[in-house]
């Protein structure tokens, strides 16, 4: 318990009203975790946040009284980027849903952190503009979210992923000042701190309003499911059209196992007996898109069933398995694991193959879903806690398949951010220099360590010149007035 | 302060009898999907208000947290909609989770002294047709001499009492209609025999709406059977916890409805239909129910679904008005009725049916929830109002007399202007060749 | 006078050593790649060593089936695009002044018309390697486009103008080369009516570019020659049938010694700017535009000129800058202008070149 909690929480109610300021045990206790409900922390506090003006007072109060803060918005995530620290501040942002302006003129977007991803397309596509980045819970999470995780979706393939449609934020850093990066034109002058701010996951501060980028509806979108025998078979499928030079919007594929999950949660109907299927989005300009779509079916021949969907409804239908595969696992399974990793696309085939000797090795099955155009895995370990050491096998085979991504040349995480959960393995990907590095940008946003910390990295860095001698948060107070050493 | 990480004072939250069901807790892996759809986080924002968050708080419960006011105050809010039942993709039956809470809460919190009186009231009068009815004098004098519009103007009951200024907003205006007999013969080849429920709102306030519904299922072939010793559902009842009451309730049905040998059991009030198909749950524990309650079950039907299942045989008159349907949530989040709603009106020549934006947000009715929330439920009924406004149509249609008091109350605070029609009179209105002005 | 001393590193870790030695004597370095840019940006002091990457060229790695590649970067982009051409692929970045190499290329963030569809270095790299001031060698992303693990440092190096440190290779996602390209030209009165025009097409045209000076849209279209007959069709129904490349295009407005000035602005606002006094050119599909003064026009007007362009920059919602300009212009004009974040960027360079021994003053606020 961090004395001057309470004076911190008085400090809050008066400059941000008491309704804002959560204290309760019981309703503290609904923030303990985020998407990644494993991992539970506790906040000493939440703050929820009604504007800029909350936040930056909200961080301001913090770094006065040297308390760690997290932000939070619709807590979804999945590497526990939002688990709050116990002695620190949770802010939650979720409350900060305002779309302040679609320009279709500029091809811009400005919204809230605390606005829904897929509201934001929803505001923009009366007037034939989409916002391009479609993590699987867009129905759910928020551009606040989008923005610290730097998060993807199925359509990154062909669109790039949110630091590709961030143009512009308001940012509190950590010292509770307000900066504006990016704009709305491009190319703001001097460093891209924005682009080192995107996928920060919280680590350099809070954003509190953030100008995006509209992509023009496409003519036309041409969606087709294909059923194959087996992994392989799909696997040469993808290599071929990307191969072909087609860039597909999205190309996405599930085993077996992820099929019948899905089949058991939304009833979408893939063609029964399929080893894999793969579902491929072509977008664009009608003739493009026709020649396209024409490579595209002959190169997936080798599928013993293809469909094409009709309209809307059935496109739909087709994505909604596939949208909902990770909730859906739970349906066959009582506990899992959501895995993340990349790998360079073309050994796809030989590192699914791969993951079954881990699966069959560790004694857990594995239900495969990724996006198969850009080689980003999606490993659902399964396994039932109540069963004694499963959950340590599932932990370990899924460490197996990092270690598995790292080996192919490929990343620890594509979409999901490391948060607390691959904090351990960064060293894997990184050498001491590469993370020394990338912690100088954090010392200079965040000299005393109070952003999320924890996250990210094993092994906080000295922002100071003073050797030997821990600083922020993680210092008692009895060795910051010199009382005490830790040995 | 608390100290967050310390011991838990006090009794935990649930004893032993039905208490939210842990395996069903376990269910839910936080994933969140069903934020976006609560009514109250679409409201407030908190994780609190969600149903993601009082699962967990459930799950606290479980655990040995104490039923502390503010617990109670997070069940109390949720609406009972089940659009999360909708939006999960894991499967969790919160439906159920919440009405073992509630019957918890309401077994074990002492209420407040307002509060408690409050809930009296309402449970003396709502689920009693019979006194329900004994309200439409007093009501109508009320409305025809003018001082419903006098106080309306001055806000007064607003102030004075929230709850009875809910219920004046919300009260229809009164039609005269001659009680319906025991039995209506089919029309043509009997193609079923149905019983069919009253209702207490409904049988009150929307007699005509009954009436249509008896001259519909009479049409397409059915025998309607209609005993007027019958009562209340107990809908309303298990919905807030007040699980005994509605066994009671139940059983005199079941027993009224034995009797008639009727094939299916149909009713006209979505909230009713929804706790109906759950008889079999409510009674599992009664050894002389139970088997009953099995079979009544199988055999209730929401009016557009045993349409939709037998098919339309009688005639189609046209009906030229653009209709926007609201999906009551205790018809589409509570019994997934969705489609063949639609499919009736579509089957109507002239009819332009149109799709409201946001359908599976509730319109804040939720059975008593808007008079116990007054505040709340405006803001919902309020979104509902404008969005079914910015649908264009003239007539708006639903499947429950709770949605279309709210609606209609809302839209009438916006100033805004659309009939409104429960989808039986506006079948009944094709079948008998009515025009459109006479729905209203 | 003495020649300043060059080094021609042939590895990242001799350019390590060089610059651990460099900071131990406490040395100021200057890098040039291809020459192309070392006009842009305020006036260097001469630094103690100039270090040239010519000799650090070679394409590491050309994985084609994964569209990435590794590539050193003191090579020619030319050299590049013809090591990935047999394999029909590119890396999708124009080359508006021939002769730059990849690292130049990425610090100083250039880009030409076809940044509407592809981004430009900030989208396109997915992996550095740098050395920092103290010799440090550091990586940050890899070599797989989709990858969110650590901080995106190549965003922060990408346009930096060398200040941060040294880099030495660069992976990139590449792009097939399109089977068929097409340009459709016209002069154009109104312009913010043809350009609302185009976009309503929804032809995702790969650039539109426009140019003050000759009055003329310009779009480019690319993909299959099917599919780019019949957008071209499309287009021409906006802009005509004219398909010839403009002499303009993917150039800047200005020769060697005169002044150049990098303009942006939200896209809607881009037709208000083109009724200024200054002729522009560049992408109305972006918003970012270049405008040339001839190296003799006197300083006072240049002075005048930008400030004009800098207030309609600012309204716009975006930026003036001055890319390169003679020497007397140089002491009359600030030539980044405001910056937001200054004291923060600031901070980050103090973190990576606490001495300033990488190109100081050369950058925005006098970093």
């Amino acid at each position: 318990m961090v004395a001057g909690i309470d004076a911190l929480a008085g400090r809050l109610r008066d400059a941000i009203g008491a309704e804002r300021v959560i204290t309760d045990r019981q309703e503290l206790r609904t923030y303990e975790c985020d998407g990644l409900a494993r991992f539970k922390v506790v906040p000493a506090l939440v703050v929820l946040a009604g504007s800029a003006a909350d936040v930056a007072a909200t961080v301001q109060a913090c770094a006065d009284a040297r308390v760690p803060f997290v932000a939070r918005g619709s807590g979804t995530g999945l590497s526990g980027g939002a688990l709050p620290h116990a002695d620190g501040v949770l802010i939650v942002t979720s409350q900060m849903r305002r779309i302040v302006e679609i320009a279709p003129s500029d091809e811009r977007a400005v919204v809230e952190p605390g606005v829904i991803n897929l509201h934001v397309t929803r505001a923009a596509a009366p007037h034939g503009y989409f916002y391009a980045p479609d993590p699987s819970s867009q129905q759910i999470c928020s551009i606040g979210g989008n923005v610290a995780e730097n998060s993807g979706g199925a359509h990154c393939l062909k669109y790039g992923f949110t630091t590709n449609h961030v143009v512009g934020a308001h940012v509190v850093t950590p010292d509770g000042e307000l900066v504006q990066l990016g704009g709305r034109a491009p190319d703001a002058p001097g460093y891209d701190l924005l682009g080192a701010f995107v996928g920060s996951e919280g680590t350099l501060g809070i954003t509190t309003e953030v100008t995006l980028r509209l992509v023009r509806l496409p003519e036309t979108v041409r969606t087709l499911l294909a059923a194959f025998e087996t992994i392989d078979q799909a696997g040469a499928a993808t290599s071929a059209i990307i191969g072909a030079g087609v860039v597909p919007a999205a190309v996405e594929m599930m085993d077996a196992l992820a099929i019948e999950a899905a089949e058991a949660a939304v009833s979408c109907g893939y063609p029964a007996g399929a080893g894999a299927v793969l579902i491929v989005d072509l977008d664009g300009p009608d003739a493009e898109v026709e020649a396209q779509f024409a490579q595209v079916l002959t190169l997936c021949a080798e599928a013993f069933e293809i469909r094409i969907a009709a309209g809307d409804a059935e496109r739909a239908l087709f994505w909604k398995g596939r949208k909902s595969a990770f909730a859906a696992v739970g349906r066959i399974s009582p506990d899992y694991i959501v895995q993340d990793g990349v790998i360079p696309r073309t050994a796809l085939p030989e590192v699914l193959h791969r993951i079954g000797e881990v699966s069959r090795a560790h004694g857990v099955r594995v239900a495969n879903v990724f996006h198969a155009g850009d080689g980003n895995l999606h490993p659902l370990v399964l396994f039932d806690d109540g069963v004694a050491g499963e959950a340590e096998r599932a932990e370990t085979a899924s460490g197996a398949i990092l270690d598995l991504c790292i080996e192919y040349g490929g990343s620890i995480t594509g979409e999901h951010g490391v948060g607390m959960d691959k904090t351990k393995h960064m060293p894997r990907m990184f050498t001491d220099d590469d993370l020394e590095t990338m912690q100088l940008v954090r010392c200079a946003f965040d000299p005393h360590s109070l952003a999320n910390p924890g996250k990210v990295f094993p092994t906080p860095r000295l922002c100071g010149e003073v050797p030997g001698r821990h600083r922020g948060a993680d210092q008692h107070p009895s060795q910051e007035a010199g009382l005490a050493e830790i040995f | 302060m608390e100290d967050v990480l310390g011991p838990i004072a006090g009794e935990p939250a649930f004893d032993a009898d039905h208490p939210p069901r842990s395996d069903l807790i376990a269910d839910c892996v936080h994933c969140g999907f069903c934020l976006t759809t609560c009514p109250t986080y679409v409201l407030w924002g908190e994780e609190m208000d969600s149903p993601r968050g009082r699962i967990y708080q459930m799950k606290q419960g479980l655990d040995g947290e104490p039923l502390t006011a503010s617990m109670v105050r997070h069940f109390d809010a949720c609406l009972g909609c089940m659009a999360c039942v909708t939006a999960c993709p894991s499967g969790v039956q919160y439906d159920r989770l919440i009405e073992d809470t509630r019957a918890q809460v309401e077994r074990r919190h002492i209420r407040g002294l307002t509060d408690r009186a409050r809930r009296a009231v309402i449970f003396a009068l709502f689920p009693y047709p019979g006194r329900l009815r004994l309200l439409r004098g007093p009501l109508r004098a009320y409305q025809a001499t003018g001082l419903q519009r006098l106080v309306a103007r001055t806000g007064l009951l607003n102030r004075l009492a929230p709850t009875l200024a809910t219920l004046d907003s919300l009260a229809p205006r009164l039609t005269s209609v001659p009680r319906p007999p025991r039995r209506v013969p089919a029309r043509g080849p009997r193609r079923a025999v149905v019983g069919m429920l009253t209702g207490c709102v409904q049988a009150a306030f929307f007699p005509d709406v009954n009436a249509a519904t008896i001259r519909v299922l009479a049409a397409e072939g059915c025998d309607v059977l209609i005993p007027p010793e019958q009562g209340c559902c107990g809908a309303l009842s298990v919905h807030n916890g007040r699980a005994e009451q509605a066994r009671g309730f139940a059983r005199k049905l079941i027993d009224v409805f034995e009797r008639t040998g009727m094939d299916y059991f149909v009713v006209n009030a979505a909230g009713c239909g929804s706790s109906l198909k759950e008889y079999d749950v409510l009674l599992a524990d009664d050894p002389a129910y139970a088997e009953k309650a099995r079979t009544f079950t199988a055999k209730v039907r929401d009016l557009s679904e045993l349409l939709a299942e037998l098919g339309p045989v009688a005639e189609r008159h046209p009906l030229p008005v653009t209709v926007a349907y609201h999906d009551a949530c205790h018809l589409a989040h509570a019994q997934g009725v969705r489609s063949q709603p639609r499919a009736l009106l579509n089957g109507i020549p002239g009819l332009r049916l149109r799709e409201i934006a946001d359908p599976e947000i509730c319109c804040g009715s939720a059975g008593v929830w808007n008079v116990l929330n007054p505040g709340p439920a405006a803001e919902l009924g309020d979104r509902k109002a404008r969005d079914v406004l910015a649908t264009g149509a003239t007539l708006l249609v639903t499947a429950n007399p709770g949605c279309l008091m709210q609606v209609a109350a809302s839209v009438a605070r916006l100033g805004g202007r659309i009939d409104l029609a429960h989808t039986a009179r506006v079948l009944d209105a094709s079948i008998r060749g009515l025009s459109v002005d006479e729905l209203h | 006078m003495a020649p300043i001393p060059q080094h021609r590193p042939t590895s990242t870790k001799e350019a390590a050593e060089l610059f651990k030695a460099a900071t131990a004597d406490g040395l100021t370095v200057a890098i040039r790649g291809g020459g192309t840019k070392q006009d842009w940006g305020a006036t260097l002091e001469e630094p103690d060593l100039i270090l040239d990457t010519s000799g650090l060229t070679g394409v590491v790695e050309h994985a084609a089936g994964d569209l990435i590649t590794v590539v050193r970067a003191g090579t020619p982009m030319a050299e590049l695009q013809r090591h990935l051409a047999p394999q029909r692929q590119q890396l999708a970045l124009d080359e508006p002044l021939p002769g730059a190499t990849v690292g130049g290329t990425v610090a100083a963030n250039t880009s030409g018309p076809r940044r509407m569809l592809y981004g430009t270095a900030r989208d396109l790299v997915i992996g550095m390697t740098v050395v920092r001031a103290d010799g440090t060698v550091t990586h940050s992303g890899g070599k797989v486009v989709k990858n969110v693990a650590g901080y995106d440092l190549g965003k922060l190096f990408t346009g930096s103008y060398g200040t941060l440190g040294l880099i030495t290779r660069c992976a990139f996602r590449l792009h097939p080369v399109p089977e068929a390209t097409a340009f459709v030209r016209a002069r154009v009165r109104d312009v913010a009516g043809i350009l609302a025009a185009i976009r309503g097409l929804q032809v995702v045209p790969s650039a539109v570019e426009i140019d003050s000076a000759t009055s003329e849209v310009a779009v480019l279209l690319e993909g299959t020659a099917a599919g780019v007959r019949a957008r071209a069709a499309t287009v021409a129904t906006v802009l005509g049938d004219d398909q010839a490349k403009p002499d303009w295009w993917g150039t800047y407005p200005w020769r060697p010694g005169d002044t150049g000035i990098k303009v942006t602005a939200a896209l809607s606002r881009v037709p208000a700017l083109l009724t200024g006094r200054v002729g522009l050119r560049g992408s109305a599909g972006t918003g970012v535009l270049y405008a040339g003064l001839p190296a003799d026009t006197p300083p006072g007007e240049v002075a005048r000129t930008l400030d004009e362009l800098r207030t309609a920059a600012r309204d716009a919602g975006g930026h003036a800058i001055v890319l390169t300009a003679p020497e007397p212009v140089r002491e009359r004009v600030d030539l980044w202008g405001p910056v937001d974040g200054l004291s923060l960027m600031w901070r980050v360079k103090h973190q990576f070149d606490p001495d300033g021994r990488f190109a100081a003053g050369r950058f925005v606020g006098g970093i």
